[in-house]
């Protein structure tokens, strides 16, 4: 009898990987032999978490196929099993499997999409926190609103991608019809946030994109302001902040 | 937080279910959650139960915690639980005869563990460390055998007798999960039963079993995907003869039915519950 740590290493080996290790495990074989009864949890370890990668990244499923994408999810989790219990955080180098695994790579956009549903699937989750209003933004600094030190409410995620993530990711949804996106359509830059309870996106322009992620790194509001005017020297500051205010995606 | 026990028959509260159980509040005793999909910083989901939580008693149960795992607890995991504890309040804590963590990986299974006296002193110190930081009693599970380890010395349900008697854990009684394993392993589910000490059941859980093939050879597997079968049911009324009314819930996880369904299988317990109560009193009468 294996010491119990050496047992749960040649256990997770032999879940995982080499089916060899079954050997060593001295698991009794009464009517069915040791490896059949061993695959009963292998069977559910590798079907588990294939099924949570599937709830995490739908589009995903749908761009690949769902026998394929099982292929791949086997893949991973075999090589990536999750580092702790709690599946929804499950998933977040899927992504980058998908960039290197080479039978995905005629799909360029691929990653990029699974990219988008996992910040989805993070702004689901995000901590609550109650967004700025109009009113209080006022309330903080009369007068002196530049010297605001904003955040993004913990839920909104930035992306950016050379392809059109947003109209691949629209158009892979249910009901969505039979739209077809051209690839060359353009590059995508999108927010992800939690509204109310939803979580949605919106495509932003270089100077909404510059303001939040100078807001994402505590900068003052009157810093992340020159930064939006860097990007685009003609843009309507008023009108980015209050659009900032209205989607819910600031706090203070 | 207004209700601290529970009794009668529960549910598992499940995704697919929420939004009807809290538009229609229906007449269940009590609900049980895994504690692991409820343990992140916010959103929906969390909202939600804090919601029900004013309604209905909760049973928190980890699948997580890898009690028998022989590298150590997760510290930083034990403390996620008790964040949720304290937010929660449920009535009741259970976890797992099992482990899943290995050197950094999770299996997400309930894996089975050779019972030894090695096995019986970590297990012990595990229980004993959450009970600590918890600071209540835990409930510890039965889990659902597919294979035993030849240098397995007690039988479960002894090593599950003396584990409560060492930490002061109470016992998740699984009729399902005993009935499984007793099919797949061999075993009598009635010693089974007549080992467990009656004071230290907690709770019982019930579920459906699939019946496959592996092999040629027939093999229950633990699936919760069907209604409670009727050799479960009888067994079910045995250990409640033997441990009382214990509060008892119906688990369904895989092909989840209406919720009706669900709330008929949780009758059907009640039911029996409410029989094993009166025969109690009478006999105490």
């Amino acid at each position: 009898m294996p010491a119990l740590r050496e047992l749960q290493h040649g256990v997770r080996a032999a879940l995982l990987g080499d089916e060899a290790c079954v050997a060593a495990l001295d698991v009794a074989g009464d009517a069915l032999a040791p490896a059949a009864r061993l695959g009963v949890y292998r069977h559910h370890v590798l079907t588990s978490l294939t099924a949570a990668l599937e709830a995490t990244f739908p589009v995903v499923v749908r761009l690949v196929d769902a026998r394929f994408f099982r292929y791949a999810a086997d893949r991973y989790v075999r090589a990536h099993p999750p580092a702790g219990p709690c599946l929804f955080e499950y998933g977040a180098s899927f992504p980058e499997f998908l960039a290197a695994f080479p039978p995905c790579r005629q799909l360029v956009y691929l990653a990029d999409v699974a990219r988008l549903e996992w910040a989805m699937n993070v702004a689901l989750h995000a901590a609550d926190a109650a967004p700025l209003t109009a009113e209080a933004m006022r309330a903080l600094a009369p007068g002196a609103v530049g010297d605001l030190a904003l955040d993004l409410h913990p839920s909104v995620r930035l992306l950016r991608s050379p392809w059109p993530v947003d109209r691949i990711w629209r158009a892979n949804q249910p009901g969505a019809g039979d739209d077809v996106v051209a690839l060359d359509a353009g590059g995508a830059c999108v927010q992800v946030w939690r509204r109310d309870d939803d979580v949605v996106m919106r495509p932003l322009t270089p100077a909404a994109l510059a303001l939040r992620t100078a807001l994402a790194g505590r900068r003052r509001l009157a810093v992340a302001a020159a930064a939006a005017l860097t990007a685009e020297p003609d843009a309507d500051l008023p009108a980015l902040l209050r659009e900032a205010v209205d989607e819910g995606c600031l706090t203070a | 937080m207004e209700t601290t026990t529970v009794a009668g028959s529960g549910i598992g509260l499940r995704a697919p279910h929420v939004d009807e159980i809290v538009a229609t509040r229906p007449a269940i005793g009590w609900l049980e959650v895994h504690a692991e999909n409820y343990m992140m910083a916010g959103g929906p989901a969390l909202r939600a139960l804090a919601g029900l939580r004013h309604d209905y008693p909760l049973s928190l149960h980890g699948v997580g915690l890898s009690l028998g795992s022989a590298e150590g607890l997760d510290v930083a995991h034990l403390e996620r639980l008790a964040r949720l504890v304290d937010r929660l309040e449920p009535a009741l804590v259970s976890e797992h005869l099992s482990w899943s963590s290995v050197d950094g990986a999770y299996l997400n299974h309930l894996l089975p563990l050779p019972y030894t006296d090695e096995t019986l002193a970590i297990v012990s110190a595990h229980v004993t460390r959450v009970q600590d930081r918890l600071g209540r009693q835990l409930l510890v599970e039965n889990p659902s055998g597919y294979l035993r380890f030849a240098g397995s010395a007690m039988p479960e349900a002894e090593f599950l007798a003396t584990l409560a008697r060492r930490t002061g854990c109470g016992l998740l009684c699984d009729v399902n999960n005993l009935h499984v394993t007793c099919a797949n392993l061999g075993g009598d589910p009635d010693a089974y039963l007549a080992a467990l000490p009656p004071a230290a059941v907690g709770e019982i859980h019930l579920a459906g079993h699939a019946v496959n093939d592996a092999d040629g050879h027939e093999i229950l597997i633990d699936d919760h995907g069907s209604p409670v079968a009727p050799a479960v049911w009888s067994l079910y009324e045995r250990a409640l003869e033997r441990f009382g009314p214990a509060p008892t819930l119906i688990e369904w996880d895989t092909a989840i039915p209406p919720l009706a369904v669900l709330l008929a299988e949780a009758a059907a317990a009640g039911g029996r519950l409410d029989a094993a109560g009166r025969e109690r009193n009478a006999r105490a009468a």
